[in-house]
């Protein structure tokens, strides 16, 4: 269910050029007989009255070839045959194997339009990993039972103990993760927080304190606790209604939170309590944690602190993450957030982020399970992340055992992240979105930002919906374990 | 505690004109605003020197994918596209992302770091088929930046015992057998490659800056390499043994040919070498099926070292190979069921390409690996799919000073040894010795989908 507090409305690109998947040229044997501005019911062609030449075309509107079929097809209505249509050469340059172009691509017009690209030539539900969440496929009866879209519901609640502690119920499975102040822009921080309020979910502080901008959205953050206790005060963790372990991390398990001296910035030492400009390292492990006896003691520590505020345990995914796992339960944890190996990072070693640890695809099914025989599942909040890129990624990770996920790098795309990967170098991204750089941190406001990520969530609430219909399920709760909703193309050819 | 291990590295630029990744082309359209050089951070864009009314050409090598000009020209006049030279580097093994990460490796000497997640494929053949585990909450762990000190790489070349036998007195009976040690777990050896003489010159130079040793055929060390006599290994046919005497008598470690003769005559040869030199004695042995018996049998017979070899994509020879990992799994397991497993050190050559394949290698049971193409493209090489001409040679190649040639691969070395550390740090392995075999600290990819997807979708139609 949508909460009243979301308000959709387009938020265009902020560039002056897209990075469309299709060029339309218009060569000069143009006459500006405006035929195609007539016909292309996407606005590619522009000819305004009063001009006497039609503007160059937008390509980024342009659905590409599959447009042949249409009888409004510019390319072929130009009577002077002044148009051509071609892939964009430039389009190979952006994306990869996880993060294609075309998932980019979608995910920018969900940010734009908060609707479910109306396009069938871009692969957005997966990428070309070969593996993992881009090989499961869903298995949608014939005849579901049929469900009012409106009576479906998305929310899910992270207090399943029965403690007596806050009954915290979020909008969507969806919150947002770490990302700290210094490995991102404040207007990037606090649009997070405004969309999460919007969204009735969190956002997550990160390791590097609590800016004093995010006050207004207590409610809709978390506050993260983190090996290096960077920002961690005792006020921070009074005034949340969650507050979140993090032993480690997906992209760089085993190894503490980096912060490249250059992105090191006045304000964030101020923050930081460190000398500007230096390196920041975050240790690894928590060195008062060598136990689940020591982790029980952190867990209650907060609980002691604050006592409402739920304790989430984010931890990465080795061999043995399900007794991890399991050791949070007894450790009275109320979410264990396991962050698989394929997650984001503002900066950390390649090879940590190819090679440690197992990818989060098989961390849920083994977390879920080991915990299910533990008789522990019904009291914990399982939340997953690490390579959740979009809303069948979402349905997916609950269907493998999760109750929810966590994402960001997602979030980051909406605010026109390319994904380039020099978020950790010189003064951080040249695109301001994980910037701390008195010029680059300016390049978009708080409206711009909150509204694509509002924008981009409806886009994933309403797939989420449409997923749940298929099924005819009313909640998304419906769904949590049902691998057998699930198939894997190996194995069903 | 011993001297602290540290490899010396220091920014060193070939001042070449390496591949890049990004071609950046300015278009007609272009009318010189300069809004470019504004919006760029990496200053791929300036102005002309010569005529500062107009633009230069866009320095494609500086770009890093931004994307900002492209799409900020009011004009639409920037384009990009990946570099058709890059597009052809590399082959399906020495992938071009590889390459042009080792040459930044050897030109900064740091661990490559950079945002965002992981962007490749979700597992793959040979190395790309594991994963490093990590320690987390209930294990003891090492911090592999704050740590590291505490953490140790060296290995021992040689055999050692698996006892120790004393008196009734309490003395000592057990002989101890020689064994060199090396402060990391990597060795240089470009013989199977066709190199220049600064290559061979910078292998043993930067094999004696950072304590380790280089493989050369007796035959071809000149007086230039000769310098560096504690640090490299020859490379010789057991009947060539007198005619090198002197040499051997400097060096540390000796290494033969494997041929079937010097198996069955194994004992007696190796007693005439210990009348020549106390070097160790290693014997280089082709991978192909069965090389786990050769192996043990060597091993029964007295040998301490082996050095077994594959080709430039990891696989060894014949139908059906197997690839390094496996090769050396199987080899360590024979040797481990036949309890002779300390009695010997094996080092492992052939599609080391990255530095997580040196502790993936010895995981699956290797001692030591050796290195070779790395060092090679170190100096500046392309890498393509040609057999033929596998590497090709900067055009510059004989003017690159000795020093820089070293340097670059003490570099190279330094960021890989960092990497060794972060790795091993987040297994909470503290000494390399016990990483050896250590299949517990890995996950397969496997053991995985026979676990997971496997029993969930196997039989799921």
């Amino acid at each position: 269910m949508r909460p009243e507090t979301v308000t959709i409305k387009p938020m265009p690109s902020r560039f002056r050029h897209m990075l469309p998947k299709y060029k339309v040229i218009r060569s000069d044997a143009c006459i500006s007989c405006g035929t195609c501005a007539r016909l292309c019911p996407y606005g590619v062609h522009d000819r305004p009255d009063g001009y006497n030449k039609t503007k160059p075309p937008v390509s980024y509107k342009c659905i590409g070839f599959e447009c042949e079929k249409n009888d409004f097809f510019c390319i072929n209505k130009c009577p002077v045959k002044a148009l051509e249509l071609i892939p964009n050469p430039m389009y190979e340059a952006l994306g990869d194997h996880r993060w294609t172009s075309d998932m980019i691509t979608a995910t920018w017009i969900m940010a734009e339009t908060g609707a479910v690209p109306d396009r069938t030539d871009l692969e957005y539900h997966i990428g070309n990993s070969d593996g993992g969440f881009d090989k499961l496929r869903f298995k949608f009866p014939e005849n579901p039972p049929l469900v009012n879209p409106e009576e479906i519901s998305t929310a899910i609640k992270l207090n399943r103990r029965n403690d007596g502690r806050a009954d915290v119920e979020i909008s969507l499975p969806v919150y947002c993760g770490g990302m700290s102040f210094g490995s991102c822009s404040l207007t990037t921080l606090v649009s997070r927080a405004r969309n999460a309020q919007a969204w009735n979910t969190f956002t997550c502080t990160g390791e590097g304190g609590y800016p004093e901008a995010l006050q207004p959205y207590d409610n809709h953050v978390i506050t993260q606790v983190a090996t290096g206790l960077f920002g961690v005060r005792e006020e921070t963790i009074k005034r949340v209604r969650m507050v979140e372990f993090k032993y480690a991390q997906g992209a760089k398990p085993g190894l503490g939170g980096h912060l490249l001296g250059e992105k090191h910035t006045e304000a964030i030492s101020k923050m930081r309590e460190a000398v500007k400009g230096t390196s920041l390292f975050s240790p690894f492990p928590f060195h008062s944690v060598y136990s689940i006896e020591d982790h029980k003691k952190h867990v209650d520590w907060i609980k002691e602190m604050n006592p409402t505020a739920l304790v989430s345990v984010k931890v990465s995914t080795p061999n043995d993450v399900d007794m991890v796992a399991v050791g949070s339960y007894y450790a009275n944890a109320h979410v264990v957030h396991i962050d698989g190996g394929y997650g984001g990072t503002g900066a950390a070693p390649d090879i940590a982020k190819k090679n440690i640890a197992m990818p989060i695809e098989y961390a849920i099914p083994k977390v879920h399970n080991f915990l299910k025989e533990e008789g522990a599942r019904d009291a914990v909040t399982l939340i997953a992340s690490g390579g959740i890129r979009n809303a069948h990624d979402v349905a997916k990770a609950i269907c493998l055992g999760a109750d929810g996920v966590v994402i960001a790098t997602a979030e980051l795309v909406a605010l026109e992240c390319v994904r380039c990967g020099n978020c950790e170098s010189g003064r951080g991204c040249a695109r301001g979105i994980a910037s701390t750089d008195p010029e680059l941190a300016v390049l978009y406001d708080e409206e711009y930002a909150t509204q694509r990520l509002t924008n981009l969530f409806n886009a994933w609430h309403d797939e989420l919906v449409s997923i749940l219909q298929k099924f005819g399920m009313k909640s998304i709760t419906e769904l949590v374990g049902r691998t057998d909703l699930l198939y894997h193309i190996d194995y069903n050819k | 505690m011993p001297k602290k291990y540290h490899i010396h590295v220091k920014p060193t630029s070939l001042e070449l004109d390496l591949i890049s990744k990004f071609r950046l082309e300015r278009g007609d359209e272009c009318i010189n605003c300069g809004r470019c050089i504004k919006v760029c951070v990496y200053e791929a864009h300036k102005r002309r020197e010569d005529d500062p009314r107009k633009m230069a050409d866009p320095i494609s090598a500086l770009c890093k994918n931004c994307f900002r000009c492209i799409q900020e020209c009011p004009r639409g006049a920037m384009t990009k596209s990946i570099m058709p030279a890059f597009k052809t580097l590399g082959d399906e093994y020495w992938t071009s992302e590889m390459i042009l990460s080792i040459w930044k490796q050897a030109e900064v000497g740091k661990v490559p770091v950079s945002g965002a997640g992981y962007r490749g494929k979700f597992t793959g053949p040979g190395f790309d088929s594991m994963w490093t585990d990590m320690s987390e909450i209930v294990r003891p762990t090492r911090d592999g930046i704050h740590g590291r000190e505490y953490i140790s790489t060296h290995v021992d070349l040689g055999r050692k015992l698996d006892r120790l036998i004393f008196s009734e007195d309490g003395e000592l009976l057990s002989e101890i057998p020689d064994t060199v040690d090396l402060p990391i777990p990597m060795i240089f050896d470009a013989y199977e490659y066709k190199v220049a003489d600064i290559v061979k010159i910078a292998m043993a130079g930067a094999a004696e800056a950072i304590d380790t040793l280089a493989v050369f055929p007796a035959s071809e060390i000149t007086a230039e390499i000769e310098k560096y006599v504690k640090h490299f290994i020859p490379l010789l046919s057991y009947n060539e043994i007198e005619k090198h005497a002197d040499l051997l008598d400097k060096v540390k470690v000796l290494e033969l040919y494997y041929t079937g003769e010097l198996l069955a005559d194994f004992e007696t040869i190796r007693k005439n070498i210990k009348q020549i030199t106390n070097a160790l004695v290693a014997v280089r042995i082709p991978a192909s099926a069965g090389v786990e018996n050769t192996v043990l049998a060597l091993t029964q017979k007295g040998a301490e070292i082996v050095h077994i070899i594959t080709d430039h994509h990891g696989n060894e020879q014949g139908e059906q190979a197997r690839f390094v990992k496996e090769v050396l799994e199987d080899v360590h397991a024979t040797l481990i069921k036949e309890a002779v497993r300390d009695a010997l050190t094996i080092i492992a050559s052939g599609g080391i390409a990255m530095a997580e394949h040196v502790p993936k290698s010895i995981i699956s049971g290797a001692d030591v690996v050796s290195l070779d193409i790395p060092l090679i493209l170190a100096l500046g090489y392309e890498l393509h799919g040609v057999k033929e001409e596998l590497l090709i040679p900067p055009d510059e190649i004989d003017r690159i000073p000795q020093e820089k040639g070293i340097q670059r691969i003490v570099n190279l070395l330094g960021a890989w040894h960092s990497q060794m550390l972060e790795v091993m740090g987040a297994m909470g392995i503290r000494e390399v010795r016990r990483l050896r075999g250590e299949t517990g600290r890995a996950i397969y990819f496997e053991t995985l989908e026979k676990e997971t997807f496997a029993t969930l979708f196997g039989n799921n139609t």
